[in-house]
């Protein structure tokens, strides 16, 4: 891994990845670490600590449902369903993000000649 | 290798039952539980897949797990919240209560139907037609009994109560179209042969649900 990212950034951002992960399928737990995993090309590692403090936050809210899949050889699955409630909450969220992002760019890298310009 | 497996379950269930160590029961803990090792294995095989021996996977996988405290706080309080965990579980109870009264009730008005409808002297064949309830009873029974979180036992997840049922189902049902043929063509064997097929694959299902099953016991 390149750069760290802060555990003060990712923490506000937790939920949003899960949702977005979810979006695109019902998964559970160990799958949905490895596609964060993936979705970051290798670059960042959500500890499932955090992910499943997660899951229990976004079900207590409403914006993801679980129930049990089949017996698999280690035991059962617990998967994870978005809900429409939780595909706004998605969509609210990424656009908070969007705009955060590019406020925050100018306030880091910005310079006060660019914004005479 | 199997025997390998074994050790390694062994030891996840270990760690787990160790990391929520003297945190109060709720149902909720319960089901936690099952989702981390089920989890956790599967992290287990990747590593192993891997190449990593079994003692150095089962290690790096709960490392990288991270801190659970929060997590095991959660449990904490809401195993002292006793109150919260009747909320939780009423709801089913209740389901599950009715389920166990509906099913007695069938399997009851099916036997005395069947009864009645024998001294009425009614054909062999038109008399155990109501049996049929009993089928329905049994398995409803079944289902209620182990879906419902009792002071001793956890409830069993919805898949597996609902396949015991079947087998239940299966097995009366095999019964009855034994009595039914049997009452009705006199020859013996077709009665046998009929009720066959639904006697074994209900046995079969029973017991293969009975050898895989999770032991849902309250220790505490």
């Amino acid at each position: 891994m390149v750069g760290t990212i802060s555990t003060d950034l990712i923490r506000g951002n937790t939920d949003t990845i899960v949702l977005n992960v979810l979006r695109q399928g019902d998964s559970y737990g160990y799958e949905i670490y490895k596609k964060v995993i993936e979705l970051s090309n290798n670059q960042y590692e959500l500890k499932e600590a955090t992910l499943y403090t997660a899951f229990r936050r976004l079900e207590q809210e409403g914006y993801i449902l679980s129930y049990w899949g089949d017996e698999t050889q280690g035991g059962r699955r617990k998967y994870y369903r978005i809900t429409k409630k939780g595909q706004e909450r998605y969509e609210q969220n990424k656009k908070d993000w969007n705009f955060a992002k590019e406020v925050l760019t100018r306030l880091i890298e910005g310079g006060f000649c660019d914004v005479k310009k | 290798m199997l025997k390998n497996k074994k050790t390694i379950d062994d030891k996840v269930k270990n760690h787990i039952e160790h990391l929520f160590d003297g945190v109060g029961a709720s149902q909720q803990l319960f089901d936690l539980k099952e989702e981390l090792a089920t989890n956790l294995k599967e992290k287990i095989a990747d590593y192993r897949s891997k190449g990593m021996e079994d003692e150095q996977a089962l290690q790096e996988a709960v490392i990288s797990m991270g801190d659970l405290s929060g997590l095991v706080d959660d449990m904490r309080k809401l195993g002292r919240d006793k109150a919260k965990q009747a909320v939780y579980s009423t709801k089913t109870a209740r389901i599950s209560l009715a389920g166990i009264i509906a099913g007695v009730l069938l399997t009851l008005f099916g036997s005395f139907t069947v009864a009645m409808l024998y001294f009425i002297n009614l054909s062999a064949e038109e008399a155990f037609g109501p049996g049929i309830f009993i089928v329905a009873g049994g398995a409803l029974f079944t289902y209620s009994i182990l879906t419902m979180e009792t002071g001793k036992k956890y409830a069993m997840n919805k898949i597996r109560a609902a396949s015991y049922a079947l087998a239940v189902g299966s097995l009366l049902f095999g019964i009855f179209v034994a009595a039914v043929t049997g009452l009705t063509s006199d020859e013996i064997y077709v009665s046998i042969a009929s009720s066959m097929l639904f006697v074994m694959a209900g046995v079969g299902l029973f017991l293969f649900l009975c050898l895989t099953g999770t032991d849902r016991l309250k220790t505490k």
